[in-house]
C-alpha cells in the first residue's frame, strides 16, 4: 500500500479536458443564447414556403367558338440531386436509362430521341444527347432544386415511374399543365407561342407592380398569347406550406388562396375561312412560282379580322417547352423567315392598288370630277425642272398599256388602271394642276398609310409615305414632278404593308370609317361570362364625301366587272376590287423589267359589304393574274359560290 | 474477487450508461420519428443501437474481469491483427459515402477497433521504454509504429481517424515522458511537409477546410452541412424546440443526423440544457478515466487510460466542434451516442479494459 503523488502530467490532462469541455459549452451558449433569435429565424425560413398554385392558362376559341388552343397534361420527369441516395445513386441512374431510354453519359448521336422530336439535322451531323449523370452532376450545385430529364413523357412511362417510387428514391414525376395549338402552323402567326420568360424582359415580368411571376414561368412570346398575356395568364394562386428539405409539402398552413384561371379567348377569325385562305393563297403562290404571300380579310363594317395568312408558316407546337436548337436554326435560316409574319411586317409598294386613294384625294380636293376626263397618250414626256426646253433631256413616264387608253373619266381610270390618268391627277401636267405630293401623302395618311393599324399582334410596321423634307433629308436631292408621278402608281419610295392596304380599302367599302383591325373579338371568363364585349374601334371618319367615295367603289366595281379585276368576277354576288402589280429592285427578267409584287385588294357584295380582303404574292407577277383569282376562290368559298370566273 | 469489485467505478459506468441511452434516445428522434426509410420500429437505427449498446457492455464486463496484463504478451499478434484488418478493407470493404470503411461482415468497421488496438499496443511499447523515449530516435520510432496504420486508414479515405490515431501518439508519448522540445522539432518537421499533405488531400477533405474559413460559399453545397447544424443549435435556446419537434431534424435540413450531426439534433430539440448534461456527463466520464491512470498500479495501465481518454474527449471535441462551427466537418462520430456499432462496441470495450485496470491497482489483492 503504497502512497503514490499525482502525476502531474495527468492533473494538466485534466485541466485540458476541463477547459476543452467549457469551450465547447461557451461557444454552444453563444450560439443557443446569444444569436438564438437570428437561428430560430432561419429555421423558420427553411421549412416554411410561400409557395404559388399556378392558375390555368385561357385558351382560345375561333369566332365560332371552336377551340384552337387547350391545356393538355404533361408529364415531367425530375431528379432531386440531394434526395438521391449516394450507394444507390448508380441503381437509380441505371433504371432511370432504360425506362427514358436516354444514355447515362452525354454522347453525340446519329438516331434523334424518341422523347424529342427533331424533324431536320441541318448541318449539325449528330444529335447531342445529355446523360442522365451529366445532368445530375450539373444539378448538384444546386442540390434541392430538380432537375429536369424528360419533358413530355408517354403516360405509360410515367405511370411505370411511379409504381416504382420506392425503388427510386429522389425521382420525381410532375404534372404540368401544356399548350397544344390544335391549329398548328395554320393559326402560328396570330396565336403565337408560349415560352420561357427571355433574359432581356425578366426585369420587367419579374420586378412590375403586383407581378406573380417566377423566373421559370412560360409566357407568351409572340401573338396574341403576347398580347393577351395579361388576361390569359390569370391570377396564380397561394398557400403557406411547411415543407421538408427536398421542398415536398409536409402540410398546409393556414388557408389557401384559390388561383384565378386566365381568361378565355374568342377570336374574330373564322376557321374556315383561314383554312380556305391558306389553301388558297398556297396555290396562287404555286402557279406563280412564288415562296411567300399574304392574305388577311376583314368585316369592312367592324374591323374584324376574319383570316389572316402569311406564308410560309412554322409549328407553333415546336416552341412548347423550349424549341431545339435543330427546329430553331432551320426555321431562322430558312430563306423565307417562316416566323415572320408579312401580313403585318412585310414593306412593299402597293403598285395600282394606291390609285383607290389618289382617286379619292382627287375628287375630294376638286381636282376632279366624275366627269372630268383626262388623256392617257400611254407615254408623257415629262420635262427636265432645270431645264424644261431641252427635249432630249425629259423623262419618259408610261402607261402599262403602251398604246394609252386616251381620254377617261374617275370610274374608268380605275377600272382599267390607267397609270396615266394618275400620274397627272397627282403630279399636274402643262395646264392641269394636279394634287401635289402634300395633298396626296395627306390622303395616304388619312388612310392610315404610314403607321401600323394598331391590331392586337406584336411587332407591325409602320411602312413609308414620303414627303419632299423626307427625300432631301434621306438622299439630298429635291423631290421632282416625277416622284409624285411614281407615287401616284404606288411605286417609287412609297411603302405599305398588306394590313394597311386592306384597312384603307375597308374604309372605301364601309362608306368611310377607318376602323382599328382586331384580332380577338370578345374575352370571357372560365364560366363563360364575357368579361371584355367586343366593341368597334374607329380610328378617324375620313373627311371625304360619301359621294366621292362611291365614286371610287364604282370604279372597284367596274374593275372587276369588265377591268384588269376580272378574274375575280363572281356569279351571284358582286365583287369590286383593285389590282396591283408593284415593281420591286430585283433580277430583271428578258425583256428588262423589273420583277413585280402581285397586289389585289376586294370587297363584296359591293352594294353592302361584309368582307374585304388583301391578297399579296410576292414576286407573284400580275396582281390580276395571280392575286385576283386567289381572292376569287376565297370570296367563292365564303358566299358558298361556285368557282366560275366570266371573262371581261 | 469480491475485493476487487468494491473498486468497480460504478460512477464511471454510470456516467457511461447514461450518454449511450442519451444517444439511442436522440437516435430515436432524428431517425424514426423524423420518418426515415419507414422502416419498422424492430429494424430501425434505434433498436439496432441498442443490441449495440448491449453487446457492448456485456464485452465490456468481460474485459473488466479480464486481467488487462495479458495484454502485454499479446501486443505483437495485436499490432500484426490490427495492419491485417486495415488492408483487408480494401479487399472485402464495401464503399460506403465514398469511403471504404465497411468491412463486408457484419458491416464492421476495423478501423475503430483498430484505435483500441494500437492504444494498448504503444502503452507496451512506450512503457517498455519509459526512459529511452526521452531520446529523439525512439521517439521517432514509436511515431512510425502509428504512422503505418495512421496512414492506411487515411487511404480508406478517413482523414477524421487517422488524426485521432496521431493525436493519441502524441499525448501517450507526451504522458511516457517524451521531450517536449522533441515534439516540438516534429511539429515544425511537419509544419515543412504541410504543402505536400495539402496537395495529397482528397479534394472532399481540402473543400472542407476551404468551406470552414467561408460558411457562407455555396450554402447548398458543401457548407449546407455545416450552416444546418448552426442553424439547428442555434434555434435550440435555453429549453429547446421540445423532443421530437426540432424542424432542422424532423424536415431532414440535417442530413447525416444520426451519426455525424447528432449533436445538432439533440441542440435543437433539448436546447443550451441538453448540451450541458451531455459535456456534464462526459467530464464525468474522462476524469473518472484519467483518476484510472492515475490510480494504474504500472506505466502499461497509465498509458492505457490515457489513451483511452485522448480517444474519447479528441472524437468528442472534435465532433461537438464541427457540430458548431469551431472545426471542420471531419466525419467523426459523437463517442457513446452516435450510431454505428463498431464505435459504441469499441468504445464500450475500451472502458472495461481501463476498469480492469482500476479493479487491479493494489497489487496485493491479486497475486
Amino acid at each position: 500500500m503504497e502512497k503514490r503523488k499525482p502525476d502531474a502530467k495527468i492533473t494538466v490532462f485534466r485541466i485540458i479536458i476541463v477547459l476543452l469541455l467549457s469551450l465547447l459549452a461557451l461557444q454552444t451558449w453563444r450560439l443557443q443564447i446569444v444569436q438564438g433569435e437570428e437561428s430560430r429565424e432561419r429555421a423558420n425560413r427553411n421549412r416554411f414556403r410561400l409557395v404559388s398554385i399556378p392558375a390555368p392558362r385561357g385558351v382560345i376559341y375561333d369566332r365560332q367558338g371552336r377551340l384552337l388552343v387547350r391545356n393538355i397534361a404533361s408529364f415531367t420527369v425530375s431528379v432531386v440531386p440531394a434526395d438521391l441516395p449516394p450507394d444507390r445513386e448508380e441503381e437509380v441512374i441505371q433504371r432511370l436509362a432504360s425506362l427514358l431510354e436516354m444514355p447515362v453519359e452525354s454522347r453525340l448521336d446519329s438516331e434523334p430521341s424518341s422523347l424529342s422530336q427533331s424533324p431536320q439535322l441541318l448541318g449539325l451531323e449528330r444529335w447531342f444527347r445529355p446523360g442522365i449523370r451529366d445532368l445530375v452532376e450539373e444539378g448538384r450545385k444546386t442540390p434541392f432544386v430538380p432537375v429536369i430529364l424528360a419533358h413530355d413523357l408517354p403516360r405509360e412511362v410515367a405511370f411505370l415511374i411511379e409504381e416504382e417510387h420506392l425503388d427510386l428514391p429522389g425521382v420525381v414525376v410532375q404534372i404540368e399543365a401544356q399548350r397544344e395549338y390544335m391549329g398548328g402552323p395554320l393559326l402560328s402567326h396570330i396565336i403565337g407561342y408560349v415560352g420561357p420568360i427571355p433574359e432581356e424582359e425578366a426585369e420587367s415580368y419579374l420586378e412590375g407592380p403586383g407581378s406573380d411571376y417566377k423566373p421559370h414561368d412560360l409566357v407568351g412570346l409572340t401573338g396574341v398569347e403576347l398580347t393577351f398575356e395579361e388576361e390569359l395568364r390569370g391570377r396564380k394562386g397561394r398557400k403557406h406550406v411547411e415543407v421538408d428539405v427536398a421542398g415536398r409539402e409536409v402540410r398546409t398552413v393556414g388557408t389557401a388562396m384559390d388561383p384565378q384561371p386566365g381568361y378565355n379567348l374568342i377570336l374574330t377569325i373564322d376557321l374556315d375561312l383561314q383554312k380556305e385562305a391558306t389553301d388558297a393563297l398556297q396555290e396562287g403562290m404555286t402557279a406563280a412560282g412564288s415562296q411567300s404571300g399574304v392574305v388577311v380579310a376583314m368585316d369592312p363594317q367592324t374591323g374584324e379580322i376574319l383570316a389572316l395568312v402569311s406564308l410560309p408558316s412554322y409549328d407553333n407546337n415546336l416552341f412548347i417547352g423550349g424549341i431545339s436548337l435543330e427546329d430553331y436554326q432551320a426555321l431562322k435560316d430558312h430563306p423565307h423567315h417562316p416566323l415572320v409574319d408579312y401580313a403585318l411586317t412585310g414593306q412593299y409598294p402597293p403598285g395600282s392598288i394606291f390609285k383607290i386613294i389618289g382617286a379619292a384625294a382627287g375628287l375630294e380636293e376638286g381636282v376632279i370630277n366624275r366627269h372630268t376626263l383626262i388623256n392617257d397618250p400611254g407615254v408623257i414626256w415629262l420635262p427636265n425642272k432645270y431645264a424644261p426646253d431641252d427635249p432630249a433631256l425629259a423623262q419618259p413616264f408610261r402607261c402599262w398599256l403602251e398604246t394609252g387608253h386616251g381620254p377617261l373619266n374617275v370610274v374608268q381610270a380605275i377600272a382599267h388602271s390607267c397609270d396615266g390618268f394618275f400620274y397627272k391627277l397627282a403630279g399636274g401636267y402643262q395646264d392641269f394642276t394636279g394634287l401635289g405630293l402634300p395633298t396626296l401623302a395627306y390622303y395616304a395618311r388619312l388612310f392610315g398609310l404610314g403607321s401600323p393599324t394598331g391590331i392586337d399582334l406584336p411587332g407591325e410596321s409602320e411602312g413609308l409615305i414620303p414627303s419632299e423634307d423626307w427625300k432631301r433629308l434621306t438622299y439630298g436631292e429635291a423631290w421632282v414632278t416625277g416622284d409624285t408621278y411614281n407615287v401616284a402608281i404606288g411605286q417609287g419610295y412609297i411603302l405599305t404593308t398588306p394590313i394597311q392596304m386592306l384597312n384603307a380599302t375597308a374604309a372605301v367599302a364601309n362608306g368611310g370609317t377607318l376602323y382599328g383591325p382586331q384580332i380577338v373579338r370578345e374575352v370571357r371568363d372560365a364560366e363563360g361570362n364575357i368579361v371584355r364585349p367586343f366593341r368597334k374601334e374607329v380610328v378617324r371618319q375620313l373627311p371625304i364625301a360619301p359621294e366621292n367615295l362611291a365614286l371610287v367603289r364604282e370604279g372597284m366595281r367596274a374593275a372587276v366587272a369588265r377591268g384588269t379585276g376580272w378574274r375575280a368576277n363572281l356569279p351571284g354576288v358582286a365583287v369590286a376590287g383593285k389590282t396591283g402589280t408593284a415593281e420591286y429592285p430585283g433580277p430583271r427578267d428578258r425583256e428588262g423589267k423589273l420583277p413585280t409584287h402581285a397586289w389585289f385588294v376586294a370587297y363584296a357584295p359591293a352594294e353592302d359589304p361584309e368582307i374585304a380582303l388583301v391578297v399579296f404574292v410576292e414576286g407573284g407577277g400580275e396582281g390580276s393574274v395571280t392575286a385576283a383569282p386567289v381572292a376569287a376562290r376565297i370570296l367563292a368559298d365564303y358566299f358558298d359560290l361556285p368557282l366560275v370566273p366570266s371573262g371581261p | 474477487m469480491r475485493r476487487a469489485i468494491q473498486h468497480f467505478d460504478l460512477l464511471l459506468l454510470g456516467a457511461t450508461v447514461l450518454l449511450v441511452l442519451y444517444g439511442i434516445i436522440m437516435i430515436y428522434s432524428a431517425t424514426y420519428l423524423s420518418g426515415e426509410g419507414g422502416q419498422s420500429l424492430w429494424d430501425s437505427f434505434f433498436a439496432r443501437q441498442i443490441i449495440y449498446a448491449l453487446a457492448g457492455l456485456g464485452l465490456m464486463f468481460l474485459a473488466t474481469t479480464a486481467d488487462y496484463r495479458y495484454l502485454e504478451n499479446l501486443y505483437r499478434p495485436l499490432y500484426i491483427l490490427t495492419i491485417l484488418l486495415l488492408l483487408l478493407i480494401p479487399v472485402v470493404g464495401r464503399i460506403s459515402f465514398g469511403a471504404q470503411r465497411w468491412l463486408g461482415f457484419g458491416r464492421f468497421q476495423p478501423s475503430e477497433l483498430a484505435k483500441l488496438l494500437i492504444i494498448i499496443c504503444l502503452a507496451k511499447y512506450l512503457s517498455d521504454r519509459s526512459l529511452r523515449i526521452k531520446r529523439f530516435p525512439q521517439l521517432l520510432i514509436s511515431l512510425i509504429y502509428v504512422a503505418i496504420p495512421m496512414v492506411l486508414i487515411y487511404l480508406q479515405p478517413d482523414l477524421g481517424t487517422a488524426l485521432i490515431l496521431g493525436v493519441i501518439w502524441l499525448v501517450m508519448a507526451l504522458m511516457a515522458g517524451a521531450r517536449l522540445r522533441h515534439i516540438a522539432i516534429l511539429a515544425f518537421l511537419g509544419l515543412l511537409g504541410t504543402p505536400l499533405i495539402w496537395f495529397s488531400l482528397e479534394d472532399y477533405m481540402r473543400e472542407r477546410i476551404f468551406i470552414f474559413f467561408n460558411p457562407r460559399h455555396d450554402p447548398l453545397g458543401v457548407g449546407y452541412n455545416i450552416n444546418q447544424a448552426r442553424i439547428a443549435v442555434g434555434s435550440g435556446g435555453w429549453w429547446g424546440q421540445g423532443f421530437g419537434s426540432g424542424s432542422q431534424n424532423q424536415l431532414h435540413f440535417l442530413r447525416v443526423r444520426h451519426t455525424d450531426y447528432l449533436f445538432s439534433v439533440l441542440g435543437e430539440e433539448l436546447g443550451f440544457v441538453g448540451v450541458l448534461i451531455l459535456l456534464l456527463l462526459l467530464g464525468i466520464v474522462l476524469l473518472r478515466i484519467l483518476r484510472v491512470a492515475d490510480l494504474a498500479r504500472d506505466d502499461f495501465g497509465k498509458l492505457i487510460a490515457c489513451g483511452v481518454a485522448t480517444m474519447i474527449a479528441f472524437q468528442a471535441f472534435v465532433n461537438i466542434g464541427m457540430n458548431i462551427g469551431l472545426i471542420p466537418a471531419a466525419g467523426t462520430s459523437l463517442p457513446f451516442m452516435s450510431y454505428g456499432g463498431s464505435g459504441l462496441i469499441t468504445l464500450l470495450l475500451a472502458e472495461g479494459v481501463v476498469q480492469s485496470i482500476l479493479v487491479r491497482h493494489r497489487k496485493l489483492e491479486f497475486r
